[in-house]
C-alpha cells in the first residue's frame, strides 16, 4: 500500500517519491530470468484462477441466459437470451436510479471521509502525546467492531422508539419523539453515511498519520522560516509527499463504499426500500429476493465494468508508480 | 526515522492553538467512542432497561444475562473456534502467498508484471455475492461444502489481493543496497530473501495481517450458504441470532462485544507493530 | 418464542421470499408415506426452522422417536435461522447434497413447488389431510396434487389494555369495527397527555394488517384473469380498504411509518400503546419479557403491562394466516422415509404438542380443540377461522421481497403518494412482477 519509499533512504529528504537511480541498472539485469518471478507469482495464480475462474466464468454466462428457479434447482439448462439482460438493465429507470444513487454515494462518502482521515491525521500530528494515543485507542475500538455489528450499534442509535439521539434531541428541546430517520431519504443516506464514515476513518487516518511521518519537519520548518503559510506548507510540501498513499486509499474507499451492503442492509432491517438500494442490494435481491439469477448477474458485471471505468484512472496512476519501482 | 514530534510543541504553533487542536482530538475519541460506549452500555443492561423509552446512560441494575446468555448458546464455542481456525488459516496462507507473489512485483521486471499487478487490481473489483451460487457448486464438487478448509480457500481468495498489493508496497520500500550488499557479502538470492527481506517486511506482514484478520472474522454471507449451522464463525452466529430475538437487543450487542474481542485481542498483541508497520519503515531510519 | 412465526412471515416477506405457479416436470407418480421402508443404516436430513428449536424441541423429538422406531432409519435435524434461509436453500437445491425434508413459510412454497422443488406427496397418508387450514395448504396443491404437508398457523388478534379500556369506561372488547373505532376516540383523548401514546399501534409497513383492511372491505391484491394475474388494489373497494386503514393509523397511531410488526409488542410495553393488532403469543411477549430471551426456561421479568393486557378477534377484520408447511424435496434420495417422517411430525400426537406450545394446529377440525385446551390461542383460534391469505401466485413471494406493499403504504402515510396514486403504482409493480415470464 505504501509506495512511499524508505525513510531510509537518505536522499529522500530533498527528493520526493521518484526513487533512487539504481532501479535502472537493477531492472535490465533482471529481465533476464523471467522464470523467477513467475515461480514466485504462480501460487497467488494458481489461487485466483482455482477457486474464481470457474465461478467468474458462471456468472459470465449466467448473464447471458435467462435462470431463474426452475432451471436453478432441476438443473435444466437456462435459455440463451443474449444481451437481453443486459438490455434490460440498461433501459430500466429504476437500474439508473440505483446507478445514480451509489455514484453519489461514493462521490460523497469517500470525500468526506478522506478528508476527516486527512484532518485526523494532520490533527494527530500536533495534540499532545497522550490525546495521540486516546485517538489512537479510541480509533482501533471502532477498527475492530465489525461491520454488521457497527450497523446494529447505529439502528439502535437512531431507532425511532428507543434510540438515544432522538431521546438527546427531544431533551435538547427539539421535537424529536418518534422521529423516524428513513423517511426522509436525504436523512437516511446522512445516517447511512455517518455510519460508513465513522468506520471508516480509523484505517485512512492511521494510515495516512502513519504516511504524514514520512513528511520531513525539516522542510516544514524551513519553508515557514521562509514565510510560508502552514496552509501553503500543506498544499506545497505535504501533499505532494502524500499523494502516493492518498491516492491508494482513496481507491480503497472508493472500491469499499461502491461495493456498499452490509450497511444499508442492516440499517433498513433486511429490506431496504427502492431509495435506500444500492447496486450491490440490487443485484443480491434480484437474483435471490426475485429469482432472476441472470438478471442479478448481469448487474453484477455491470458493476464491475463501472468501476473498472473508475479505476482506470488509478491503474494508470499505480503503472506509473510501478514503472518508478 | 525519530520520532521528534512527541508531545512537543512545534515551532510556529501557538499555546492556544496547540489546547485548541487537543480538545478537537478529545473530542473527536470521544464521538468516536460514543457508538461503542453505547454498545457497551446496552450490553449490561437487564432486558427491561434496554428496552426503554428513556434510555439512561449507564444500566441501573448492571447485569451480565446478556453475556450469559450469549455464551450459554450451544452453537456459541464451536463458531468462535470455527471463527478463528478459518481466520488464521486463510490470513497465514494469504500472508506466506501473497509475500511471494509481492516479492516478484516489487523486486524484479519481467514480462506479464503489469498483467499480474492488473489481475490483482481487478479481483478486488468482484462482488462475491454475485459468485454465491457458482462458488456453492464448485465447492460442493470438491466436497469442500460444510468444511471450514473451503470457507478458508474462499477468504484466501478474498484476502490475497489485498494483501499481495500491501506487502508490495512494504518491500519496494526496503531500499535494494541492502539486497546488493548482501549478494556482494555472498548471499544467493534466495538467502536474500530470506535473511533479508522477509525479516524487514515483518511489521508490514502484521500490518496486512490487520486487514486480513478483519476481513475473514467479519464475513458472514458465504460461510452461511456454505456450512451447517455446526460450522458457522461468531458473526453468521451473531446472524442467527440477531433475527430469532427479533428485539432482543441487549443480547445481541452483549454478542456484538464478545464478537470483536478476538480483533481488539489481536490489535493489544500487535498493537506495537501497527505503528511501525503501518509507517512503511520496514527500516528504522 | 412465537415470535419467530412473526418473523417467519415477515422475513419471508422481506428478507428472501418465494411464491406459486407454472407445472411440476415430476411424473414419478405420488410418494407415499405409508410404505413399508428399511430405514436401518439410512439418516434423512430435516431442514426446520428456529422456531422449532425454541418453543416446541420435544415434538421434533417425539416425532423422531416414533419415526425411528417404525422404521429403523436415523433423523439429523437441522434448524435454521429465518435472515438466510431462502438463499442457502437455492444454492442447495442446485447441488446434488439435498436436506430430505424442508420447511418454509406458508407464503414462500408455492414458488419452489411450481417450479419443481417438491416431490408429490399422497394427500391421504396425512392424518387430518382433508381438514387442512387452506390457507397453508393452498401453497401445496397444484393442478390436483399436493406437495407439501401444512405444519403449524398463526392468526392475528386485536390486544388491547383492559385497564384503559376501563378508565375510558368501556367495558368489553369491541364487537363492530365501529365499537373499535369508538374505543380508539376514547382512549385517544383519555390519554391525550402522553406524547407517545398511540390509541391502535400500527407501524406503517404493517402490510398483513393494511391488507386485512383492504379485504374487510371486499378489496382484493390481485386476482387471475385468464392467464394473467391483475392486480386489484385500484378497485374502489380495495382503494376505500385501504382509505379505511390509513385514517385510522394515521389519526390513531403515532408508530415509526418505516417500521414493521417486527417490534410492535416490545414497543406496545412501554405503556403507551391502547391496542394493537398482533398474533396472539404477542400478547405474552408484551407483558412479560424472559431474563434471557434465548433460554426458554430463564423466568420471566414483567413489564408496564404485565396483567393488564387481553385479546379479542378483530372486529369485521379477517386475519392473515401465516405459518410453515413440509415438504420432501425432489432431489431426495430417500422420499418415502421422508414422507413418513413428516406423517410422524404433524399427526395429532404432534399437533397436540404444538397446541401446548401456543401454536395454531394445521387442520379446522383441530381448531375448536386448540381453543379449549390452550386459552391463550383461543382468540386466534376464531380468527383463523376467518383468515385471508396472499394470492396464490408463482411469482407472489417477489412482490413481498420486493417490498412493494411496504413501500406503497409507507408513501401513502407520508402524504408521499395519494390512496389512489399508491395503489395505482403498486399495481403496476405486481402486474409487472406476477406475470413475468
Amino acid at each position: 500500500m505504501y509506495a512511499v519509499d524508505s525513510p531510509a533512504s537518505p536522499a529522500r529528504a530533498q527528493q520526493t517519491p521518484p526513487a533512487p537511480p539504481a532501479h535502472r541498472t537493477r531492472r535490465r539485469r533482471n529481465r533476464s530470468d523471467n522464470r523467477v518471478p513467475w515461480l514466485l507469482t504462480l501460487p497467488t495464480l494458481l489461487i485466483l484462477v482455482a477457486l474464481l475462474a470457474y465461478p467468474l466464468y458462471r456468472m459470465v454466462v449466467l448473464s447471458f441466459q435467462n435462470m431463474r428457479l426452475r432451471e436453478l434447482i432441476t438443473g435444466l439448462t437456462p435459455p440463451w437470451v443474449g444481451f437481453d439482460q443486459y438490455t434490460k438493465a440498461l433501459g430500466d429507470g429504476v437500474f439508473w436510479g440505483v446507478v445514480a444513487r451509489t455514484a453519489a454515494f461514493t462521490v460523497v462518502s469517500v470525500t468526506i471521509s478522506v478528508l476527516a482521515g486527512l484532518s485526523i491525521a494532520l490533527l494527530m500530528r500536533r495534540v499532545h502525546s497522550k490525546v495521540r494515543i486516546f485517538m489512537m485507542v479510541a480509533m482501533m475500538f471502532v477498527w475492530a467492531l465489525p461491520q454488521l455489528v457497527a450497523a446494529q450499534a447505529f439502528r439502535w442509535l437512531t431507532d425511532s422508539d428507543f434510540g438515544v439521539v432522538n431521546y438527546v434531541l427531544t431533551k435538547l428541546g427539539l421535537d424529536y419523539a418518534n422521529h423516524s430517520w428513513f423517511v426522509n431519504p436525504w436523512q437516511g443516506w446522512a445516517v447511512i453515511t455517518t455510519l460508513v464514515v465513522w468506520a471508516g476513518i480509523p484505517f485512512l487516518a492511521i494510515s495516512l498519520s502513519a504516511g504524514l511521518t514520512q513528511v520531513p519537519k525539516e522542510l516544514i520548518e524551513a519553508a515557514t522560516v521562509d514565510g510560508a503559510s502552514s496552509w501553503q506548507a500543506l498544499r506545497n510540501i505535504t501533499l505532494p509527499i502524500l499523494k502516493p498513499l492518498l491516492t491508494i486509499v482513496t481507491t480503497l474507499s472508493v472500491i469499499w463504499n461502491f461495493g456498499l451492503f452490509t450497511q444499508n442492509w442492516a440499517l433498513r432491517d433486511g429490506h431496504p426500500e427502492p431509495v435506500y438500494q444500492t447496486l450491490s442490494t440490487f443485484s443480491y435481491t434480484q437474483a435471490f429476493g426475485q429469482s432472476r439469477y441472470s438478471y442479478g448477474s448481469a448487474i453484477a458485471v455491470i458493476t464491475v465494468l463501472l468501476m473498472f471505468g473508475v479505476m482506470v484512472f488509478y491503474i494508470r496512476q499505480m503503472f506509473k508508480i510501478g514503472e518508478v519501482d | 526515522m525519530a520520532r521528534h514530534d512527541e508531545g512537543v510543541v512545534t515551532v510556529g504553533r501557538s499555546r492556544i492553538g496547540t489546547f485548541f487542536a487537543n480538545t478537537t482530538g478529545i473530542v473527536f475519541g470521544l464521538l468516536m467512542l460514543f457508538p461503542v460506549y453505547w454498545v457497551l452500555n446496552t450490553a449490561f443492561k437487564p432486558t427491561n432497561e434496554v428496552q426503554s423509552f428513556t434510555p439512561t446512560f449507564l444500566p441501573e441494575n448492571p447485569t451480565l444475562d446478556n453475556f450469559k446468555s450469549a455464551l450459554g448458546e450451544e452453537l456459541f464455542l464451536p463458531a468462535m473456534v470455527n471463527g478463528l481456525i478459518i481466520t488464521a488459516m486463510a490470513v497465514a496462507a494469504a500472508l506466506v502467498v501473497g509475500f511471494l507473489a509481492a516479492l516478484a512485483i516489487a523486486r524484479f521486471a519481467f514480462y506479464g508484471r503489469k498483467a499480474i499487478i492488473l489481475v490483482v487490481l481487478a479481483v478486488q473489483l468482484v462482488p462475491f455475492l454475485a459468485l454465491l451460487i457458482p462458488l456453492f457448486l464448485m465447492m460442493q464438487r470438491a466436497q469442500l461444502t460444510n468444511s471450514l478448509i473451503g470457507v478458508a480457500l474462499v477468504y484466501l481468495v478474498l484476502l490475497l489481493p489485498y494483501t499481495v498489493w500491501t506487502l508490495r508496497g512494504f518491500i519496494s520500500g526496503i531500499p535494494r543496497e541492502l539486497d546488493e550488499a548482501a549478494m556482494i557479502d555472498g548471499c544467493s538470492r534466495p538467502q536474500v530473501f530470506w535473511r533479508i527481506i522477509l525479516p524487514l517486511t515483518g511489521p508490514g506482514l502484521v500490518a496486512t495481517s490487520i486487514y486480513g484478520f478483519i476481513q475473514a472474522w467479519n464475513e458472514f454471507i458465504i460461510i452461511n450458504t456454505l456450512n451447517s449451522p455446526q460450522k458457522q464463525n461468531l458473526m453468521a452466529w451473531l446472524l442467527y441470532n440477531q433475527t430469532e430475538r427479533g428485539t432482543a437487543w441487549g443480547p445481541l450487542m452483549a454478542g456484538a462485544i464478545i464478537t470483536s474481542i478476538p480483533v481488539v485481542v489481536f490489535f493489544l498483541l500487535i498493537q506495537r507493530n501497527i505503528a511501525t508497520g503501518l509507517t512503511a519503515g520496514a527500516v528504522k531510519g | 418464542m412465537k415470535r419467530k412465526i412473526a418473523v417467519a412471515a415477515t422475513l419471508a416477506a422481506t428478507l428472501f421470499g418465494a411464491a406459486a405457479c407454472g407445472g411440476s416436470d415430476s411424473n414419478e407418480g405420488a410418494t407415499s408415506a405409508n410404505a413399508t421402508v428399511d430405514g436401518k443404516g439410512k439418516t434423512i436430513k430435516v431442514w426446520l426452522m428456529v422456531d422449532a428449536e425454541t418453543a416446541w424441541k420435544p415434538v421434533v423429538e417425539d416425532a423422531t422417536a416414533r419415526f425411528t422406531a417404525a422404521t429403523g432409519a436415523q433423523v439429523n435435524v437441522e434448524y435454521q435461522q429465518w435472515a438466510n434461509h431462502l438463499t442457502k436453500l437455492d444454492a442447495t437445491l442446485a447441488g446434488s447434497d439435498v436436506p430430505d425434508v424442508v420447511e418454509l413459510g406458508n407464503t414462500e412454497f408455492s414458488k419452489y413447488v411450481f417450479n419443481g422443488g417438491f416431490a408429490e406427496l399422497n394427500k391421504g397418508d396425512f392424518e387430518n389431510s382433508d381438514t387442512w387450514l387452506s390457507g397453508l395448504s393452498g401453497a401445496c396443491e397444484l393442478d390436483g396434487k399436493t406437495y407439501c404437508v401444512p405444519y403449524y398457523a398463526g392468526a392475528r388478534v386485536l390486544i388491547y389494555r383492559k385497564d384503559l379500556f376501563e378508565k375510558a369506561g368501556v367495558t368489553e372488547a369491541p364487537k363492530t369495527y365501529a365499537d373499535f373505532l369508538s374505543t380508539a376516540e376514547k382512549l385517544q383523548t383519555g390519554n391525550a397527555a402522553d406524547k407517545k401514546f398511540s390509541a391502535v399501534y400500527m407501524p406503517g409497513q404493517y402490510w398483513y394488517a393494511a391488507m386485512s383492511w383492504v379485504k374487510s372491505n371486499g378489496g382484493e391484491i390481485a386476482k387471475k384473469d385468464g392467464d394473467k394475474w391483475v392486480g386489484q388494489l385500484s378497485s374502489p373497494e380495495s382503494q376505500a380498504g385501504l382509505q379505511k386503514w390509513v385514517d385510522m393509523t394515521k389519526k390513531y397511531s403515532k408508530a415509526d411509518v418505516t417500521k414493521n410488526e417486527n417490534e410492535q409488542a416490545g414497543i406496545f410495553a412501554q405503556g403507551s400503546g391502547g391496542m394493537f393488532y398482533g398474533n396472539a403469543w404477542e400478547q405474552g411477549v408484551a407483558e412479560e419479557v424472559r431474563k434471557d430471551p434465548n433460554d426458554p426456561n430463564s423466568p420471566l421479568v414483567p413489564t408496564k403491562v404485565k396483567g393488564k393486557l387481553a385479546a379479542a378477534p378483530m372486529p369485521e377484520i379477517p386475519s392473515f394466516l401465516g405459518g410453515s408447511n413440509l415438504g420432501v424435496t425432489q432431489k431426495s434420495a430417500n422420499k418415502e422415509l421422508s414422507a413418513q417422517w413428516i406423517k410422524y411430525f404433524t399427526d395429532a400426537k404432534s399437533m397436540e404438542g404444538l397446541i401446548k406450545a401456543s401454536a395454531l394446529p394445521n387442520s379446522t377440525a383441530l381448531l375448536d380443540k386448540a381453543a379449549t385446551e390452550n386459552p391463550k390461542i383461543a382468540p386466534a383460534a376464531l380468527s383463523a377461522k376467518q383468515s385471508w391469505f396472499p394470492p396464490n401466485a408463482e411469482k407472489w413471494a417477489d412482490v413481498e421481497k420486493g417490498n412493494v406493499l411496504q413501500t406503497m403504504l409507507t408513501d401513502i402515510l407520508t402524504g408521499k403518494k395519494s390512496v389512489a396514486d399508491g395503489a395505482k403504482w403498486a399495481d403496476e409493480q405486481i402486474n409487472a412482477t406476477l406475470n413475468e415470464a
